[in-house]
């Protein structure tokens, strides 16, 4: 079972080094902070929306679009309730919603959309062990990104291992979908039990599979690509630099925030 | 903080705090219990008992396990700057109660962390409710300070969703897992008593030898590669020695073979050969192994991963990245001193070349076949240029076709002047090995040529082996050297003058297999697959696939790897339905009948015994298909009994016994029996053998007949063409999906093109019966036809 969002169609920004890639989604996820203003996020979605268009990740947001636009949804809907305001929303007045608070929601949620979306770039141009590598260089000990890539192997062979653990359950008989809510819960029991004793039975042998192709906890790993900080990286990272700077030029200035926040 | 610190320091407890987040992960991604909280931001998860439950199991690893698999649960959606609050909250749900558990004053049960008084229960939800707070808090504060969402929202959601979940399915799963993990020495506490081991400690200082030049022995003369001298192992905890005294060598350009039954202690050796023994498994070792002149036993495991290269039985655990090329480069990445960039290219290509495998190195290796992802492993292992290859059971999952490619790497590898030591279980791989050693009951009882051991049958069963089928044929016969071919065997005929002349009685497929039934109880259909079509992500599986099995067959369903054959099963049972046509199950379409009403008609026991074994004790086990079809308390204690007795499993004890602490054979019947207690008229069999060496296949195979002489409908999938001789009363060969003969094995294997279809080898004895016109299927037959007298026998070929 492949749960990986990399897609392989190569662009130029997959050849991107891992590093430039993860300052990229960060800095998207900064610019969408330092705005509140609902046209200019509008904006900064429109440059990620590009960004996953060009890199062929189509079908990754194809794939998540229901579950972010419901969470943008959720934070238009929410936010007005907790946000004053001056000017009441007709036939509203009396829950308390104000346009200013409609316009913070509807800011809100497009932030939230760039940085959920920025990720799903990040993952649709950068392989797994790619971006484990990229976090170590950047600072993360060498011995937990090693195990976040692990862990994200061993995922999929979970999953696929699910698949058939609920399907040997039903066919004895387990319905999880009957009964109340804590019924239906503790029916989860025959699902996770096999599951997590697979996976400990192996934990030996997962040791020893790693020590037997020379991994050991204070190993110094050496990437063996080629190195790939090009001159292009440069380029991507100053403008990120200039983009960064001048957005915080423009919030400092009161451009780009809405009133009600700032 | 130290305890935080040290899940670091030793890979079982890395490997244990990535297995903790991959299961996180995996339990939080699909299985959604779809009882939404917040709409789109929380909803009841069973996943989130999982690090309150794991925190109480192992500790601080559970604490980083916790963080990462939500990281990683996140890149399915919702990654971004939140993850890192959901880390932190997730890392202190994995922490809290590990530290709180028994230093509560006079709060604590004093007990072990499961919830079997009040005492425990009141501990338990103190902690749950502290570590929930605590995530909870983390997260709403720092999803807030992002602008998402507003913490008086988002806080009490994840507050009440973990408390909930924590409460409802942490004592049950603490029930069943702490014994376990307890048995299994798997708890922080017992991993932790082991990591001042002296090979660690060394590790951090030297700098290991990483040398691959022989080590020439005090006389001068160069040592052979392996050297196995008077070596004994004891496992901790263990009453007796597994092996004892075992010496042997293995010479550059030799491939040796390690025979033995189940538990022989074949895969002891080959862990000993690498330093796994003693490195990494407990236990008392007396005598020396020597790799190129080093004892396997001074230099830590990974400093002899460029002298030893290991492929596991089960390849899977060696699998480390999500692409070829990533898991290729791994060990390379880890080598002292480093290799030049070029070189590691050099090195890849040259392996793939090696293994055959011409693939996209991008592939997530799991998107491969098994044959492709075993080659794959291996070549990682050819990639650090090892003088010696370890190979542990590698015929256990392929078909014919995948150990004909991998026989022939092998042989190239050999050829190339690498020392190869194999595990086998079994006659059918032997033959081309230069030398075998036979472990029987802790020592080494035999060693030889292949050739010397398989002509000697008995010696074979004394060892615990099954002899070759063509060699039983004629044992007993007077003839000189027995055969051990199906060339060797015509041959053998033609100079002793004898003759192969079948009695009808022996063509008789209904004497020989026992069928009882009358035709007309034969002939009522039980499961009818018309114009079946059936993909998976658009990839189409099986096309138009249509057939009938009558009441009281045995039927295999025979084919290679990837051929449709489960996926075929797991559509007679209901659990897929067909993108086209229609499956009749006792007259019930499967498209229109419930699952539960299906299972009570088809019983599938699954390959792997292990998806779906979870229960505390046997009596449990075999039971919870009952509780969950209603059937009556009264009726429930009748049934298991029978089901236990249906697969020979004693009665008694079975209300104690934990059925994880039973061997595979035994677990393998134990999911039979689980099966056989709704008392289904269809019973399937996804590849029942797998992995059970001669005894314990011959045991489960007699089950199997036993219960159709019962009465019972036998499905049975399987890519054994002996198993498929011996037992089916008919069989379907199955190709790319599509089924390419049909018929009484007998017919079947009368047909060379419809095995050539499929890519199965014919069995050696159908093989050699066929010079004679006829197609035999076991040796009783072909010892029954042997005959010196001149008279042929007049009936049908």
């Amino acid at each position: 079972m492949n749960i990986s969002l990399y897609v392989a169609p190569r662009t130029v920004l997959h050849a991107l080094d891992g590093r430039t890639k993860v300052l990229m989604a960060l800095s998207l996820c900064l610019l969408a902070l330092c705005f509140s203003h609902p046209l200019f996020l509008m904006a900064l979605f429109g440059l990620v929306v590009g960004l996953l268009g060009f890199s062929g990740a189509q079908a990754n947001v194809r794939k998540m679009w229901v579950l972010t636009t419901l969470l943008f949804c959720y934070s238009v809907v929410l936010w007005p309730f907790f946000v004053d305001g001056e000017t009441p929303v007709p036939g509203l007045d009396a829950v308390g919603v104000t346009v200013e608070g409609v316009m913070v929601g509807l800011a809100m949620g497009l932030r939230l959309l760039v940085m959920l979306w920025a990720g799903i770039w990040l993952l649709s141009v950068t392989a797994i062990e790619e971006l484990a590598f990229a976090l170590e260089r950047l600072g993360l000990p060498s011995r937990a990104s090693f195990a976040f890539s692990l862990a994200f192997r061993w995922v999929s062979i979970l999953l696929g291992a699910g698949v058939s653990v609920v399907q040997a359950q039903r066919s004895r008989g387990l319905d999880v979908g009957a009964g109340g809510i804590a019924d239906r819960l503790r029916k989860y029991v025959p699902l996770v039990v096999p599951l997590i004793g697979q996976a400990l039975r192996q934990t030996q042998m997962l040791a020893m599979g790693l020590e037997s192709k020379g991994f050991h906890p204070f190993a110094i790993r050496r990437n063996s690509l080629p190195k790939t900080f090009l001159n292009l990286d440069y380029v991507v990272l100053g403008l990120l630099c200039c983009l960064l700077v001048l957005a915080l030029w423009l919030r400092m200035n009161g451009v780009g925030v809405l009133r009600a926040l700032s | 903080m130290t305890d935080l610190a040290s899940v670091w320091q030793d890979t079982r407890l890395i490997v244990m705090t990535a297995q903790i987040a991959a299961i996180y992960a995996a339990i939080l991604i699909p299985f959604k219990a779809g009882i939404p909280i917040i709409p789109g931001f929380v909803e009841l998860r069973p996943a989130n008992a999982i690090p309150i439950v794991a925190s109480l199991l192992f500790g601080p690893a559970a604490a980083w396990g916790a963080g990462i698999g939500n990281v990683i649960g996140d890149c399915f959606g919702t990654f971004g700057p939140a993850s890192f609050f959901g880390f932190w909250g997730n890392f202190f749900l994995g922490y809290l109660p590990y530290v709180m558990w028994g230093h509560l004053g006079w709060l604590s049960s004093g007990g072990p962390p499961v919830v079997t008084s009040w005492r425990q229960g009141m501990e338990y939800s103190l902690i749950c409710l502290v570590g929930s707070l605590v995530c909870a808090g983390i997260i709403g504060w720092g999803v807030e300070v992002l602008g998402l969402l507003p913490f008086v929202i988002l806080a009490p959601a994840i507050f009440f969703n973990n408390v909930a979940m924590g409460l409802l399915l942490g004592p049950p799963l603490l029930k069943f897992l702490y014994p376990r993990v307890e048995r299994w020495h798997l708890r922080f506490e017992d991993i932790r008593a082991t990591l001042n081991r002296g090979p660690l400690l060394e590790e951090k200082r030297g700098s290991p030898h990483q040398s691959h030049e022989p080590v020439p022995s005090s006389s001068g003369h160069p040592r052979p590669f392996l050297e196995c001298s008077d070596w004994s192992f004891q496992y901790s905890g263990a009453e007796v020695p597994v092996l004892q005294q075992i010496s042997f060598t293995v010479d550059s350009g030799e491939m040796v073979m390690l025979l033995g039954q189940s538990g022989s202690g074949k895969t002891t050796i080959a862990q000993a050969c690498n330093g796994l023994i003693p490195h990494l498994v407990p236990g008392r070792v007396s005598g020396q192994i020597h790799v190129l002149g080093r004892a396997t036993g001074h230099d830590p495991v990974w400093a002899q991963a460029g002298r030893v290269g290991m492929v596991f039985q089960d390849f899977d655990a060696q699998l480390v990245a999500t692409t070829a090329d990533g898991e290729l480069r791994h060990p390379l990445e880890y080598r002292v001193p480093p290799l030049a960039p070029g070189e590691v290219d050099r090195r890849l290509a040259k392996a793939l070349s090696h293994v055959g495998l011409h693939l996209n190195v991008e592939r997530d290796p799991m998107t491969l076949s098994g044959g492709q992802r075993q080659r794959l492993v291996l070549a990682s292992a050819l990639a650090q240029a090892p003088s010696i290859l370890v190979l542990d059971e590698p015929g256990t999952d392929l078909d014919p076709a995948g150990y004909d490619r991998l026989r022939r790497i092998l042989l190239h590898l050999k050829e190339e002047g690498l020392a190869l030591l194999v595990t086998e279980r079994d006659y059918e791989n032997i033959g081309f090995a230069d030398r075998l050693l036979v472990l029987h009951q802790g020592a080494l009882a035999w060693t030889g040529t292949p050739q010397a051991l398989l002509r000697q049958p008995q010696v074979m069963r004394d060892l615990g082996l099954r002899p070759l089928p063509i060699t039983s044929c004629f044992e007993g016969k007077g003839v000189g050297p027995l055969p051990i071919s199906v060339e060797e065997a015509w041959t053998c005929m033609e100079e002793q003058g004898i003759k192969l002349a079948p009695s009808l009685s022996v063509l008789n497929d209904e004497l020989r297999l026992g069928v009882v039934q009358s035709s007309t109880e034969r002939c009522e259909p039980v499961i009818q697959v018309e114009g079946v079509s059936f993909g998976y992500d658009g990839h189409e599986v099986l096309h138009e696939v249509s057939f009938t099995i009558h009441s009281g067959e045995f039927v295999a369903i025979l084919g290679g790897n990837g051929s449709g054959k489960s996926t075929l099963s797991r559509l007679m049972n209901g659990l897929l339905i067909p993108t086209t046509g229609r499956i009749l199950v006792s007259g019930r379409d499967t498209r229109q009948t419930s699952m539960n009403e299906l299972a009570k008609l088809v019983g599938l026991v699954f390959q792997n015994p292990d998806h779906q074994i979870f229960a505390e004790t046997v009596w449990d086990e075999v039971a919870f298909s009952l509780k969950n079809f209603g059937v009556p308390e009264n009726v429930i204690e009748t049934r298991v009994q029978s089901a236990l007795a249906s697969v020979n499993f004693p009665f008694e004890g079975s209300r104690t016994q934990d059925p994880f602490s039973l061997r595979k054979g035994e677990r393998q019947r134990l999911a039979v029996a689980s099966v056989l207690a709704s008392q289904p008229g269809i019973v399937m069999f996804d590849e029942p053998t797998t992995g059970l060496d001669a005894f314990e296949t011959e045991r489960m195979m007699e089950m199997i007949r036993g219960l159709n002489r019962d009465g019972h409908t036998v499905v049975m999938i399987t890519h054994s063409m002996r198993l498929v001789a011996e037992y089916a009363t008919r069989c379907l060969l199955m190709k790319e999906g599509r089924i390419v003969g049909e018929g009484h094995p007998r017919d079947v294997f009368s047909h060379p093109q419809w095995m050539e279809a499929a890519s199965l080898n014919l069995p050696a004895i159908s093989q050699f019966s066929q010079r004679w016109g006829y197609t035999l299927l076991t040796v009783e037959e072909v010892r029954a036809s042997l005959t010196t007298s001149d008279t042929v026998p007049v009936h049908p070929r």
